[in-house]
């Protein structure tokens, strides 16, 4: 249903650029900008043109990111084609098929840590400051480590202006959002620095007035960033990067009490998180340089329940993390076409909380790691890149992991890149699979991080509780980080000057997945869980995009993007279950059916099928921008309800869905500032919800927005 | 991937199809003389199967009796509920062969081998209920001697599991377990083919483990309430063919 203004937006467009096919007189041109080619960094610790990377790799600059309105990073991730937003402990990324868990997210090149069940929360950055957000598909273990498995997704901050300046926005919207931000700017000789300040807040939704409490609470959220270079001498910069945010959440929710009685709580949350990051780089010859990096960062969280009767506190949950890395990275470039890349560094992280100090007594949980990783890129000018790099990992509380990738880009024409690449990817046990003690006071059960396994056993041994261990738990192994194989193929093409357009096929082949599995029966009757090596899954898919110009040097331009994702994602035991014809589903009247492989919809939360669209306006005698989003999905698997782990019936899915975004901005001319720009905009135009399923998901927002360049 | 055992393999297909056509021609010829027992799909609500009391108010860990319900197949009633406390009445009427299957949790017993007197007897196959025509001949496992029950796998190698004719653990049984959802749902295709305590056959399906089986049960719905179906066989023959449309 939802696909129908989807597609009618979609035939709107290609009848505007087929009204643009007689040819135009020329006009004075005085818009012509020199179109650079983006930079990235991402795809190989260096910077390359994006045309000349050798894995697939999207950029979105600050410009795209303006004209969208964008004020968070999920608004801007969410129009990428091929990538989709998942809700589970926040706001996710689902790249390639694969859970947040497996994307690393970078800030200027370092890990942004603060995840809970996995999802680092991406609405909780502000793209304000930013000068462009890259994103790199396939696994990049090989030169970042852990989490890098599905890929990566890099901030890089705007570096300061020469002069001094200042920016000023603000922004109001529905469900009483607003977003003000302050910059400062300034470069005086050999020192720059730009210094931001941003408040984001919002009184928050209800997507289900009939029950008590709101969607999403109401919260303010406060951002500062600060982005500082000095050139010391002739050959040594020093850089600092410096970044803090707060975030207070005040909510309410109504549950049911041990005697199934409904009782009303409040709920406060509150979330601050920091970082540093000074780098000195040291041109210690021609070609040959130096990188000296620390990073420090912490994330610290709250959740208080009090009962609005009594205000008795009925839960509390605290998290603490530090993070604290060194590296350096020597690049030496030679004979014009190599340019060699070798590193190290070391990372020690310390994790604090009431469900890992439980366990341990008073320490606090820390785990230290140790890498290596090189890489050579060779480059031969407008025919062949070939880039080959790898990385070791050596932790304290899991199996040393080694993760090569090889990849290659050949221009066979001046219009033409092929792109391929295998590489290898892992992802490190998360905190709760290493250090978890918990046991469950509703339900009865424990679940023990490996670390937790043996003492955890043994106090419960001790109690009496254990019924029956299902095997010794001296001879547990060692467990190891979930690795992945993965091939990426495909390329770009610009075969005419209006149009370019790029494909990229993927297979990713995960092994080692962790799961959940039972050590020890308690005299419960409820299990003792550990964490087991154990599911082998398969994600495989093509991604498409295209850009068409149709009007690209007039007065009016216009500029569609389009773009196209298949995805299968699959667990490898549910497909030899499927194949061998033991799986079966029922359906609300009882009636069971044998199910095959091709009723297997796939793992949950993934769509077979996703699209965006992407159209920009610019109409120069008024100044005026107007940019029209659009992302739709298949219908997905949400959960199960007749006991075969596997999504079959309707009711088990969440039905497709397209969403709407339109922005028009108009620049003033106003007294005392450089650029005014005046924003209005909607986002979710047809209002489309999925209150049960997409709690993020909130109606239609308008929003009116101010800023201005000093 | 335990459940492999019962794999149909083409041979079993083959028979399969064997025996619906003799069932089937058995029917046709069978037509001039009215069935003498008529055979009707029998709907148990609700049985309970020691349902959370309460908690407990300093662990907050969930209580219970910790006892089984116990219910006669051929009567359709329960004989001995998990909430009866009185040990003589439980001992007086749990007794020889006037119960078939017990409920506790998600543990299904059966009385025989070490888990009753009587010569109870199951089977687990991979088929649809609707599809079971006829009870096969062999295979009947009584608690206590079922050697397949799935172990859990362990990094060391699997762990054999209880050896309940019906196994226990998610997957091995009747039941899955979804972490995502905290339900136990039934697994569909899992028939229990069975013989009574007292020598009848007998095929049944679990249809839901919560109160009132809800068509979408949440974590919240009151659970270890067993909703079942099932066929019992009166006359000792293995046919299990419904002669009753219900």
């Amino acid at each position: 249903m939802i696909i129908r203004p989807f597609l009618a937006t979609l035939i709107l467009a290609l009848a505007v650029r087929c009204a643009d096919a007689q040819p135009r007189p020329a006009r004075e041109d005085y818009l012509r900008t020199i179109e650079l080619e983006p930079i990235v960094v991402t795809a190989a610790r260096a910077a390359e043109t994006l045309g000349s990377v050798t894995v697939p790799t999207t950029v979105v600059g600050a410009q795209s990111m303006q004209e969208q309105g964008a004020v968070r990073l999920t608004d801007v991730l969410a129009n990428i084609a091929g990538l989709a937003l998942v809700d589970d402990h926040g706001t996710g990324l689902q790249v390639q098929g694969f859970a947040p868990d497996y994307t690393l997210v970078l800030l200027n090149g370092e890990p942004i840590i603060g995840r809970t069940a996995g999802t680092l929360d991406l609405s909780r950055l502000s793209v304000n400051g930013l000068d462009r957000v890259e994103v790199v598909r396939g696994p990049s273990s090989s030169l970042y480590g852990s989490e890098a498995l599905a890929g990566v997704v890099n901030l890089v901050s705007r570096a300061p202006e020469e002069g001094y300046g200042g920016k000023l926005g603000l922004r109001l919207g529905s469900y009483g959002t607003t977003n003000a931000t302050t910059e400062l700017a300034g470069t005086q000789g050999l020192v720059g620095a730009r210094l931001l300040v941003n408040r984001f807040a919002s009184s928050g939704y209800d997507l289900t007035p009939a029950s008590y409490g709101q969607t999403a609470p109401a919260f303010e959220d406060w951002t500062a960033d600060l982005r500082a270079r000095g050139r010391l001498s002739e050959r040594l910069v020093l850089r600092l990067g410096a970044r803090g945010t707060s975030e207070n959440q005040h909510g309410a929710f109504a549950a049911l009490d041990g005697n199934r009685v409904e009782r009303r709580f409040d709920s406060e949350g509150r979330r601050s998180d920091w970082s540093v990051h000074p780098e000195l780089d040291l041109n210690v010859a021609n070609g040959l340089r130096l990188t000296a990096t620390l990073y420090a960062a912490r994330y610290m969280t709250e959740v208080t329940h009090r009962r609005q009767d009594d205000a008795v506190v009925s839960y509390r949950d605290d998290f603490d993390q530090h993070y604290r890395k060194a590296e350096l990275q020597l690049d030496a470039s030679w004979r014009a076409h190599h340019l060699t890349t070798a590193g190290g560094g070391v990372i020690r992280e310390r994790i604090g909380g009431d469900r890992y100090e439980a366990g341990s007594g008073a320490a606090r949980p820390s785990a230290s790691q140790a890498y290596a990783f090189f890489q050579h890129l060779w480059d031969l000018p407008g025919h062949v890149k070939v880039v080959a790099s790898a990385r070791y990992d050596a932790h304290s509380e899991y199996a040393a992991r080694f993760t090569p990738r090889l990849s290659m880009l050949v221009r066979p024409s001046e219009r033409l890149r092929l792109r391929a690449s295998v590489g290898s990817g892992f992802k490190a046990p998360a905190f709760r699979q290493l250090y978890v003690a918990y046991t469950n006071p509703a339900a009865g059960y424990s679940v023990f991080g490996t670390t937790q396994v043996r003492g955890g056993i043994e106090r419960l041994r001790a109690d009496g509780q254990i019924e029956q261990l299902f095997f010794a738990v001296s001879t547990l192994e060692e467990i190891s980080a979930e690795r992945s194989m993965a091939v990426n193929a495909g390329g770009s093409a610009d075969p005419f000057p209006w149009l370019a357009v790029s494909l990229n096929g993927f297979y990713n082949d995960v092994h080692d997945l962790i799961e959940t599995q039972p050590i020890a029966r308690k005299t419960n009757g409820q299990f003792v869980f550990g964490y087991f090596n154990l599911a082998r899954i398969y994600t495989r898919g093509a991604e498409a995009s295209a850009t068409i110009r149709p009007m690209r040097q007039g007065r009016t331009r216009l500029a569609i993007r389009l773009g196209y994702q298949y995805l299968q994602a699959r667990d490898r035991d549910l497909v030899s279950a499927l194949q061998s014809g033991t799986v079966f589903g029922r359906d609300p009247d009882g009636r069971e059916y044998r199910l095959g492989l091709r009723q297997y919809a796939g793992m949950f939360g993934r769509s077979p099928h996703s699209a965006t669209l992407g159209a920009s306006v610019l109409v120069a005698p008024l100044n005026l921008m107007a940019n029209l989003r659009g992302r739709w999905r298949s219908r997905y698997g949400y959960r199960d309800l007749d006991g075969n782990a596997l999504a079959n019936r309707n009711d088990e899915f969440v039905g497709d869905y397209g969403v709407f975004d339109v922005t028009l901005s108009r620049r003033f001319d106003f007294p005392f500032s450089s650029e005014t720009q005046l924003q209005l905009g909607a986002h979710n135009l047809f209002d489309i919800t999925r209150p049960e399923f997409v709690p993020s998901l909130p109606g239609r927002r308008v929003f009116a927005a101010l800023h201005l360049s000093l | 991937m335990t459940l492999s055992n019962y794999r149909p393999t083409g041979l079993w297909k083959f028979l399969a199809v064997l025996v619906l056509g003799v069932v089937a021609a058995a029917c046709d010829s069978m037509d001039a003389t009215p069935d003498p027992v008529p055979l009707e799909v029998q709907l148990a609500s609700n049985v309970e199967a020691d349902p959370v009391l309460g908690r407990d108010p300093v662990t907050g860990a969930p209580s219970s009796f910790n006892r089984y319900s116990l219910y006669d197949l051929e009567g359709g009633a329960v004989v001995v509920s998990s909430s009866e406390g009185d040990a003589a009445t439980r001992r007086r009427d749990s007794s020889a062969t006037v119960w078939d299957v017990g409920f506790k949790g998600t543990t299904i017993i059966l009385n025989g081998g070490e888990s009753g007197p009587g010569g109870a007897a199951a089977q687990i196959m991979t088929e649809t209920f609707a599809s079971v025509l006829e009870a096969p001949e062999g295979g009947y496992m009584a608690d206590g001697e079922n050697p397949n029950c799935p172990a859990v796998e362990t990094p060391v190698g699997p762990v054999p599991g209880k050896p309940l004719a019906v196994c226990t653990g998610s997957g091995n049984g009747w039941y899955n377990y979804d972490g995502q959802t905290n339900l136990i749902l039934p697994i569909p295709g899992r028939t229990i083919v069975l013989r009574t305590a007292e020598g009848n056959y007998a095929k049944m399906r679990i249809l839901s483990y919560y109160k009132d089986n809800p068509d979408i049960p949440s974590a919240d719905t009151p659970s270890r309430y067993y909703t079942f179906e099932y066929i019992v066989q009166p006359d000792g023959s293995r046919n299990l063919e419904t002669t009753i449309e219900s």
